[in-house]
């Protein structure tokens, strides 16, 4: 009898463990990205501030109308971020400089393995074929667990809306061109073509290449080449990245194999657990038995005839 | 020998403006005057006075590279280009595409392994990076957006120019 | 209700009043009073009216926030997407509940019967922190509605909340089946008790693991902004293990807590051996907490070390870190050993209130204090966030209190006893008639016991 509640207890533990269980594939190795993925290349010595592509971003995904019109350079006073309303802001930066000011936008940077999609407990993010980091508003629970996670703080949330907030970001035109193979509006819309739409592999090498061919105009670094595992959206700097506002503290690797170091002990604690802690439950008893005996008026209902 | 050769190519080009007679020329017919952003929606179209431009800057490569058959300025073009003869195409757009990303633009890129002017403009960022470039670098000129190319009506709602001033910008964002 | 026992009134500790009738269940649910008894000692006593206010102004808030959207109650940044809610609610709600696997698998698997008299306090204290926590969750969640997705619509098993999700809700069924026994008992429907007196150790063990893994899994969620939380907060291979380990302490000190106000507040109700043995008992949790908060205190300096932080200690953030670890657990810890040493027990429960704070500092500081600490601003929480986190606190006080003056936790359901003398007085077959409760005590003595 006694054994067998024992063996019937651990089943039922064994049981409510697997439900828990949740191990799959966690180490993805390094993952370099879909070959045929797409990215933009920033060259922020290009940019001028127009701002063109907010206003672009904004009629393309029919976003609400500014605070303020796309060409009010009094936006540039404070940083921005990307939020709901904006996918796209760009800032303004080295403004006192005798060089000029330099400009960047940010939004969304399309990684390789991205940080939010990898901390969605329900899978809404997609990382397509094509390089976009796509979202399921559908199934979205709105634990805003990417926005912690995402570590260029591009996702917004709807947070005015009571009945159906969302995530929102820039989805590189996925819906409406990017899945055509064409180049999304703020890369379209570019006058001073700042921004470089391309297969990611030919970005990487058109950059370094602009790096070489005019090493007085950049400093040699490709940012979103190798950060967090790399990015679509590639950037050129004149400047120090540090100084443009960029997280220079990043690292290589993605941001997922900062938890590798929890999800690998995952499983350990599920096998090893059960079978410590029942031998222990076992030992503890035997001495039990052996004469020790238990306070015989603590144990409710069962006390000992 | 070269800077000879380069005194005698503007000088002819000067005289071809200044006689209005392009057909004395060998190369395609200068124009006074252009007419830029055709089919532009957001900003109207604007003419561009190209006989100005010639006049004050009387280097034809600033612009048209090795095109034009003047003595190629960039040392890095003159490597192929030193004694390029002019092109049948001078024009911008000749040569620039005005869908530098479009799908098959960037197939035909791709499958051309050979290619080296990889990294090579489209139509509208050749243009405005040459213009506000040079405007800048001079000093004079405009470089304003609405300086060269009046907003359209479908402009001026593209760029939410009612919302000037509603609110002091994205103050809320900090 | 002090004054009330002292005129004379029976307190509720078995099926059975004083007249040896069984009690009805409306009854049972006022505490043996009259209806107007029982509304005169709510409205006596002066912490109700308290709790009237929170909820005179905090439930309507509660409800806006559903109404109006995130952005009307709380700050709604992009910046700082977990407010106090999260900060607060969730992530300082959990570890101060590690108490119910921690007693669970000291009296189940270790034997230390001795601890039983605060058992099920524990048990309860995590059923209701992982419950609150979950409605903390609610008010947070953008769409509270979708919550039941990880587990039947869309899953995301890759991430780190997968895990906690599942692991929390399993453990809240874990949970209520463990504390169910008490409810079993003060309903009067033993088979169920016996039921889940069979697969206890199944609970329990399935506790440890489901504990370990979540506990340490909310630690985890931190390892995805690893440049946002502040480095002597952060760590990358540490940082479940702080969690984990902190949450040791801060559940058994949270017992300590909740043992000692409901010894002051509802000495009524503890029987006997509640107040008898608390003392030793919290002696007992007190050594266990004092072994989890050096184990914590090492582990985190051991972090600094692994990481070569020790420079970020001479800034305003390494003043604020060490306020923590000093006042949350380095004075705790020494007044606890201490006061168990000399059995100085007003020693020992302030250092168990200590590190209640300590523990709940450390997540608040975690999750949002020291949270983008790179950016400029801070984001300080409007009033209506803090109101509807106040509230929902009120409301687990007021739970927490309904559960203890009626279910067996905090003194023994007398069954027994009762039973050999009831007989004479009342009929035994109308009891058998009335409910299969009344099995006698044979179905009792003859029940096998796992432990």
């Amino acid at each position: 009898m006694k054994r067998r509640n024992f063996l019937k207890a651990c089943l039922i533990g064994g049981t409510t463990i697997a439900l828990g269980k949740t191990n799959k594939g966690w180490a993805s190795g390094s993952f370099e990205g879909y070959p045929e993925a797409m990215g933009v290349l920033v060259d922020t010595t290009r940019c001028i501030g127009c701002r063109s592509c907010e206003a672009a971003c904004n009629k393309e995904q029919k976003l609400p109308e500014p605070d303020t019109s796309f060409d009010d350079p009094s936006v540039f006073e404070h940083e921005r971020r990307p939020t709901s309303k904006a996918y796209t802001v760009v800032n303004r930066y080295q403004k006192e400089q005798p060089s000029g000011p330099v400009y960047r936008k940010v939004q969304c940077n399309h990684c390789n393995e991205p940080a939010c999609l990898t901390s969605c407990f329900v899978n809404a993010y997609t990382k397509t074929k094509e390089g976009a980091v796509i979202y399921n508003s559908k199934v979205c629970v709105g634990c805003r667990n990417c926005m912690i996670a995402c570590p260029f703080n591009a996702p917004g949330y709807d947070y005015d809306s009571a009945t159906n907030p969302i995530v929102k970001k820039c989805i590189l035109c996925y819906d409406t061109r990017l899945k055509y193979g064409k180049p999304p509006a703020c890369v379209e819309i570019c006058p001073q073509e700042a921004l470089t739409f391309g297969h990611r592999a030919d970005l990487i090498k058109l950059a370094h290449e602009r790096i070489r061919a005019t090493p007085e105009r950049y400093v040699d670094h490709v940012y979103g080449e190798k950060e967090v595992g790399g990015t679509s959206w590639l950037y050129l700097a004149p400047v120090g990245f540090d100084k443009l506002g960029f997280d220079t503290t990043l690292s290589n690797d993605p941001i997922i194999s900062n938890v590798k170091d929890f999800l690998g002990m995952v499983p350990m604690v599920l096998s090893i657990w059960p079978a410590l802690f029942s031998g222990i439950h076992l030992l503890a008893k035997h001495e039990e038995q052996g004469g020790h005996g238990h306070d015989t008026d603590s144990n409710q209902e069962d006390t000992k005839p | 020998m070269s800077s000879y050769k380069h005194f005698i190519v503007a000088a002819l080009s000067i005289g071809a403006i200044s006689v209005s007679s392009p057909a004395a020329l060998q190369c395609a017919p200068v124009p006074d005057s252009i007419t830029l952003n055709q089919n532009g929606k957001l900003f109207s179209p604007f003419t561009f006075n190209h006989a100005q431009h010639i006049q004050s800057i009387k280097e034809c490569a600033d612009c048209h590279h090795h095109t034009t058959g003047t003595l190629v300025l960039d040392p890095n073009c003159a490597r192929c280009h030193q004694n390029s003869s002019p092109t049948a195409v001078v024009s911008c757009k000749g040569c620039h595409s005005a869908t530098p990303f479009s799908p098959e633009n960037l197939a035909a890129k791709r499958a051309d392994k050979q290619r080296y002017h990889l990294d090579k403009m489209g139509l509208k960022g050749a243009m405005h990076q040459s213009c506000i470039g040079c405007h800048n670098k001079m000093g004079n000129g405009p470089t304003g957006c609405q300086d060269c190319h009046p907003r359209t009506k479908e402009g001026a709602a593209f760029y939410s120019t009612n919302r000037k001033g509603a609110k002091p910008a994205h103050a809320e964002e900090e | 209700m002090k004054k009330m026992i002292q005129h004379g009134l029976a307190i509720v500790d078995s099926p059975y009043d004083e007249d040896g009738k069984k009690r009805t269940l409306v009854n049972k649910l006022l505490l043996g009073l009259t209806p107007s008894q029982y509304l005169l000692q709510a409205f006596r006593n002066p912490f109700n009216w308290i709790l009237a206010a929170i909820f005179a102004i905090g439930i309507p808030i509660l409800i806006g926030r559903f109404f109006f959207g995130l952005a009307w109650a709380t700050s709604g940044s992009n910046d700082y997407p977990w407010g106090l809610f999260l900060g607060f609610g969730l992530f300082a709600m959990v570890p101060l509940s590690s108490s119910g696997f921690q007693l669970g698998t000291a009296c189940e698997i270790f034997g230390r019967h001795d601890l039983e008299p605060i058992e099920r306090l524990a048990l309860l204290n995590g059923l209701l922190g992982y419950f609150f926590a979950v409605m903390y969750l609610l008010a947070d969640l953008g769409q509270p509605w979708r919550l039941p997705y990880p587990m039947v619509v869309s899953f995301g098993p890759a991430a780190v909340l997968f895990l906690v999700a599942w692991h929390v809700a399993t453990y809240l069924s874990v949970q209520v089946a463990e504390v169910s026994s008490a409810f079993f008992e003060w309903i009067g429907f033993p088979a169920g008790k016996r039921a889940i007196r069979r697969i206890t150790l199944g609970l329990t063990v399935s506790g440890i693991i489901l504990s370990t893994l979540h506990q340490g899994a909310l630690g985890a969620l931190f390892t995805y902004a690893p440049g946002k939380v502040h480095p002597l907060w952060y760590s990358s291979s540490f940082q479940w293990l702080h969690f984990f380990v902190s949450s040791l302490p801060g559940g058994l000190c949270m017992v300590i807590t909740v043992s000692t106000i409901a010894a002051k507040t509802m000495a009524w109700r503890g029987d006997s051996r509640f107040h008898e043995k608390l003392d030793k008992v919290t002696v007992s949790l007190a050594k266990g907490a004092c072994m989890g908060i050096a184990t914590y205190i090492t582990i985190k300096l051991i972090a600094i070390a692994h990481d070569n932080k020790w420079a970020y200690l001479d800034t305003g953030w390494g003043q604020w870190f060490m306020f923590e670890i000093i006042v949350g657990f380095m004075l705790p810890l020494t007044l606890m050993t201490y006061g168990v040493h000399t059995r100085k027990m007003n020693v020992v429960r302030l250092g168990a209130f200590m590190t209640v704070f300590g523990v709940v500092l450390n997540r608040v500081n975690t999750a949002m204090i020291t949270f983008n600490w790179k950016l400029p601003h801070r984001e300080i929480p409007p009033w209506r966030e803090v109101i509807i986190s106040l509230t929902i606190f009120a409301t687990y006080i007021v739970v927490y209190r309904f559960i203890l003056y009626r279910l067996p936790i905090l003194f023994k359901w007398r069954r027994q006893e009762q039973e050999e003398t009831v007989p004479e007085a009342v009929p035994a077959p109308a009891l058998g008639r009335r409910e299969a409760s009344s099995v006698p005590v044979a179905s009792y003595s003859s029940m096998t016991k796992l432990d």
